[in-house]
């Protein structure tokens, strides 16, 4: 299948994922090209009505050179040139590379500015730009991608596109605006929503494993705290645990990691939809600098002008959140493993007729490296303190934002496999087996991490396959260990 | 709080005129009559904190109370009663103490859960609760308040309340829940949204000043970039800048501090949104960490559920996101105020000394704006929940007062850093005998009100003066209104 692209309203999550994930590719619609037909014919218009107006990048140098005037008959080869050494400003190196799939999906949210006619650009410079996507796309590395906005690693994602013949106006469309952030943010959106999924899963497996009352789970708290995030958490654990048997669970005072479970998956949810919907406005903007606006009645030739939207403000917040919610996730997990550790030490919660014998998974030590980690990386990153010069005075922080929620999702990642294995064990020695919509992602994970029965293996290697299988998923949207889905899922 | 702002608060209230943004209008009727979950609004939140009015409890919540079954339940949560006989021993490890204002606030938002008919609990008890509102607020020191739930600072807050008839599960009831979120939160939502609308007022200030292009702030970015708080944004900056001079401006594009700040304005109004959902919602929840429930069919005897009511999960994320949107705003107005004073960078005078006059007009003021962004950007490293446990039951503890707190130090800073943009603006207005947008001159006469222009005619000094504006904000955020604190110092000749 091919994504067509019309209009700005093209610019979905739901597109977004078929051409990052999906890797299908994108044609631009005839309805996109006739806009930006006339928005590039209204935009010469406007120039040739006076090619002495200040219009940056096209009238003017770049950069700290914008009161640089370029003379009327230089326009054209100022343009060229900005294709051909200018326009060369790769510049960051090391760190590793952006994952292709995020680097189809800055390509994709370029376009957006481009289908409205908003970027100067004849149809030709997008339909290039979307073929790009036709083949392999460019690394974009990790470190040195700071500064004001995003031409850093645009510059990069741009290498391979043919731009010799550029004309006025064009060059700034390519390579100004913000959809790195765009994609970052939707990239980590999608995955967002599935890690989430997977993480109520395996806390409630851990309650049921532990044998935690129900009631702190119950609907009527929907209401009492009121609040729709918290009261989704509370509805995703009642799916999970429906049908969970009621006898037999502990009357004796539950740990407050058990009781708070659904506040702070109340709080993830928040943040998920926090950087959902950071993702769903952005890949939908037009933030080109400068940005142009069809005619009007009172602008008859449009109006170009300099706008800070390269500057994408919600993004990196969004990833701030998410990282400190996952921290806080990782946090709680670790504490049902120990909670599920000292109760199987103290008092074994042997319910059922099955229960066996069984040694330690051998896990629970990783974890405390694991929530250090998770803490580190959800140190928020804000507006970086260097400045480039006195003219790009504020540069967007968001590939560390990216990075640094990145690596709280891979400790959450792992604090959950190693919880799932933990509960997966208490509930074999109990002989107890967890709600229905539990037991397909139980079967799952035993077939990555069998229960422990004394008999030496290397339990680390298998607690990272759990890990890596829940990575996976979150990026497919698969269910967690590739266990069969449940239910409406997210 | 002093008693001026309390009264600038009340006759606010008074005439129904705003205090805050997402804060409803109200009317003062003389003692907030709470009924029911509904009447915890952030406007009674505000009568009750900063205006002082004492709180009744009303008959229909005095019936919902008396008519509501309490089943047994199991034990009492031992966290609590152990963490408050604790505090009984009037634990204090300083750091300071929270306002009394933000005390009652506390008291109040306690009340919610009492008069959902929900906590268990007498309705003699929830008007003993409330006529604590009517005497002298308990010191609740600051430091060591992280425990499981908020029965630390609750047993501070409740150390006046006679508690020698309490019935079985009344204490638990009143040191269970989540109030000090609700309350903490409150308090910096009705700040923040003031806060913010200076802030605004004072970056157009400097736009003006700087006489940076209008087409950054230019309506059809309202649907370009299409996001609700960065159009907010905008058109909090367009107010300020309406009928602003287009024949003097810079013909060129004006740094990017000037260009982005709609943008950064727009994620200051998305987390304050966010701060005020969290305290709306928040007032209202029934959070004692055992709910009776006694209206269910089928279940004439009700019933009690026990749950983590009293861990909120919102408030200090909430807390947070303020804390580093204050960072990076202040970060932002540093920028300007370099630019400002970078006479390459604006073609203003060197210095924006005025004309014919000694000494270094507004040299280093920059730099004592570098201390306060450094100063916020550590206030804005987050509070996460903390990696101690108390034992193996109470193993997750709340955060919500060190993010209370690290939010205070982020707001105090971006305050030093506004009134040095505000100081530096309308010195490079005075220097080039300009006058803003016409939206703009109370604001300006506001400044000079405290920091007159460095005009050279004598010895000032100016960081007093300095210093009294950053606390005319700081008391602004809180009361609403921009008002002179106290004469700047005089001119020695």
């Amino acid at each position: 299948m091919t994504v067509v692209v019309d209009s700005r309203d093209d610019f979905t999550l739901e597109n977004y994922r078929r051409v990052a994930v999906g890797e299908e590719p994108v044609a631009i619609g005839p309805r996109a090209r006739r806009t930006m037909a006339e928005g590039r014919a209204d935009f010469l218009r406007l120039l040739e009505s006076d090619r002495t107006q200040f219009i940056y990048g096209v009238t003017s140098s770049f950069g700290p050179r914008a009161k640089l005037t370029i003379p009327p008959d230089e326009q054209r080869a100022h343009a060229r040139a900005f294709g051909f050494r200018r326009g060369n400003w790769a510049r960051g190196f090391g760190g590793g590379y952006l994952d292709e799939r995020v680097v189809r999906g800055i390509v994709f949210a370029r376009l957006a500015n481009f289908v409205a006619g908003n970027s100067k650009a004849r149809p030709v410079v997008a339909e290039r730009l979307a073929a790009l996507l036709d083949g392999p796309l460019p690394r974009v590395p990790l470190d040195g991608e700071i500064g004001a906005g995003e031409v850093l690693p645009m510059a990069h994602v741009m290498q391979g596109l043919r731009r010799g013949d550029l004309e006025e106006g064009e060059a700034n469309p390519l390579m100004n605006g913000s959809p790195v952030s765009a994609a970052l943010a939707a990239d980590t959106a999608l995955q967002a929503g599935h890690r989430l999924d997977h993480a109520e899963q395996i806390f409630a497996l851990s309650v049921e494993a532990f044998g935690a009352p129900l009631d702190a789970y119950d609907d009527v708290l929907g209401d009492l705290w009121g609040d729709e995030d918290d009261a989704s958490a509370l509805a995703a654990l009642r799916r999970y645990l429906a049908g969970a048997t009621p006898g037999g669970r502990r009357s004796a005072p539950v740990p407050t990691s058990y009781l708070v479970l659904g506040r702070v998956l109340g709080q993830a949810h928040r943040a998920v939809a926090g950087v959902d919907e950071a993702a769903r406005v952005s890949l939908r903007s037009v933030t080109d600098n400068p940005v142009y606006v069809p005619p009007d009645e009172g602008h008859p030739l449009g109006r170009a002008f300099s706008t800070g939207g390269f500057h994408n403000a919600m993004a990196y917040p969004a990833l701030n959140a998410l990282a400190a919610a996952w921290a806080d996730l990782t946090l709680l997990a670790q504490r049902h493993v120990t909670a599920l550790g000292t109760a199987a030490a103290s008092a074994p919660p042997v319910r059922g007729p099955g229960a066996v014998a069984g040694a330690a998974t051998g896990l629970e030590p990783v974890l405390g490296g694991l929530v250090e980690e998770a803490r580190a990386a959800a140190m928020p990153t804000l507006l970086p303190a260097a400045v480039n010069d006195a003219q790009d005075d504020v540069s967007s922080p968001t590939f560390s934002a990216y990075r640094r929620q990145a690596r709280a999702a891979e400790c959450l990642d792992g604090a959950l496999a190693v919880l799932a294995a933990e509960a997966s064990q208490v509930l074999l020695r109990a002989g107890h087996r967890p709600a229905p919509p539990l037991q397909d992602l139980l079967a799952a994970v035993r077939a990555i991490f069998p229960p422990v029965d004394g008999r030496p293996r290397d339990a680390g290697a298998r607690g990272g396959d759990l890990g890596a299988a829940l990575a996976r998923s979150a990026v497919t949207g698969s269910a967690p260990f590739g266990s069969a889905p449940f239910g409406t899922g997210r | 709080m002093t008693a001026d702002h309390r009264r600038s608060f009340r006759q606010r209230a008074d005439a129904g005129g705003p205090v805050g943004e997402g804060v409803e209008r109200t009317r003062s009727r003389g003692p907030v009559v709470v009924n029911g979950r509904d009447d915890f609004t952030l406007a009674n939140f505000g009568r009750v904190s900063y205006g002082g009015e004492p709180v009744r409890i009303g008959a229909q919540a005095r019936r919902a109370m008396a008519a509501a079954t309490r089943p047994a339940v199991g034990p009492p949560g031992r966290e609590t009663t152990r963490q408050a006989s604790w505090t009984q021993a009037r634990a204090d490890f300083g750091g300071g103490y929270l306002d009394a204002a933000v005390v009652r606030g506390i008291l109040f938002a306690c009340l919610a859960s009492l008069v959902s008919g929900h906590a268990g609990v007498r309705p003699s008890v929830a008007e003993r609760v409330a006529a604590l509102l009517d005497g002298p607020m308990p010191r609740v020191p600051l430091d060591g308040q992280a425990g499981t739930g908020e029965a630390l600072p609750m047993a501070h807050v409740l150390a006046g309340l006679p508690r020698g008839d309490l019935r079985e599960g009344e204490e638990e009831a009143l040191l269970g829940g989540a109030p000090c979120s609700a309350a903490l939160a409150a308090d910096a939502a009705i700040s923040a949204r003031h806060r913010l609308g200076h802030a605004e007022g004072i970056c157009a200030l400097s736009i003006e000043a700087f006489r940076a292009p209008l087409g950054a702030y230019d309506e059809a970015l309202d649907g370009l970039w299409g996001d609700r708080y960065e159009t907010a944004a905008l058109r909090g900056l367009r107010r300020y800048l309406e009928g602003a001079g287009t024949a003097e401006r810079r013909f060129h594009q004006a740094p990017v501090s000037y260009r982005i700040i709609p943008r950064v304005l727009g994620q200051v109004h998305r987390v304050v949104a966010a701060a005020e959902k969290a305290a709306t919602v928040s007032l209202r929840s029934v959070t004692t960490d055992v709910v009776y429930v006694s209206d269910e069919v089928g279940r004439p005897g009700g019933r009690a559920v026990r749950s983590g009511g009293s861990h909120n999960g919102m408030a200090y994320p909430a807390l947070n996101a303020l804390s580093a949107a204050w960072a990076d705003l202040a970060l932002v107005a540093e920028r300007q105020v370099t630019a400002l004073n970078t006479a390459e960078t604006s073609d203003l005078p060197v210095n924006l000394v005025a004309p014919g006059a000694p000494g270094n007009g507004t040299y280093a003021y920059g730099w004592a704006a570098s201390g306060y962004v450094e100063e916020a950007r550590a206030a804005a490293t987050p509070a996460l929940l903390p990696g101690v446990v108390e034992d193996p039951h109470a193993d997750v503890l709340s955060p919500v007062f060190s993010a209370y707190r690290r939010e205070r130090r982020a707001a105090e800073c971006l305050d030093g850093v506004l009134a040095i943009l505000a100081i530096v603006s309308s010195q490079a207005l005075f220097v080039t005998g300009r006058n803003p947008a016409p939206p703009l001159r109370p604001l300006l006469s506001f400044v000079r009100s405290v920091f007159p222009p460095i005009d050279g005619t004598g010895e000032r000094d100016l960081s007093a003066d300095g210093g009294r504006l950053q606390q005319a904000l700081a008391a602004a955020a809180r009361s609403g209104e921009l008002a002179a604190a106290g004469p700047a110092s005089p001119s020695r000749a």
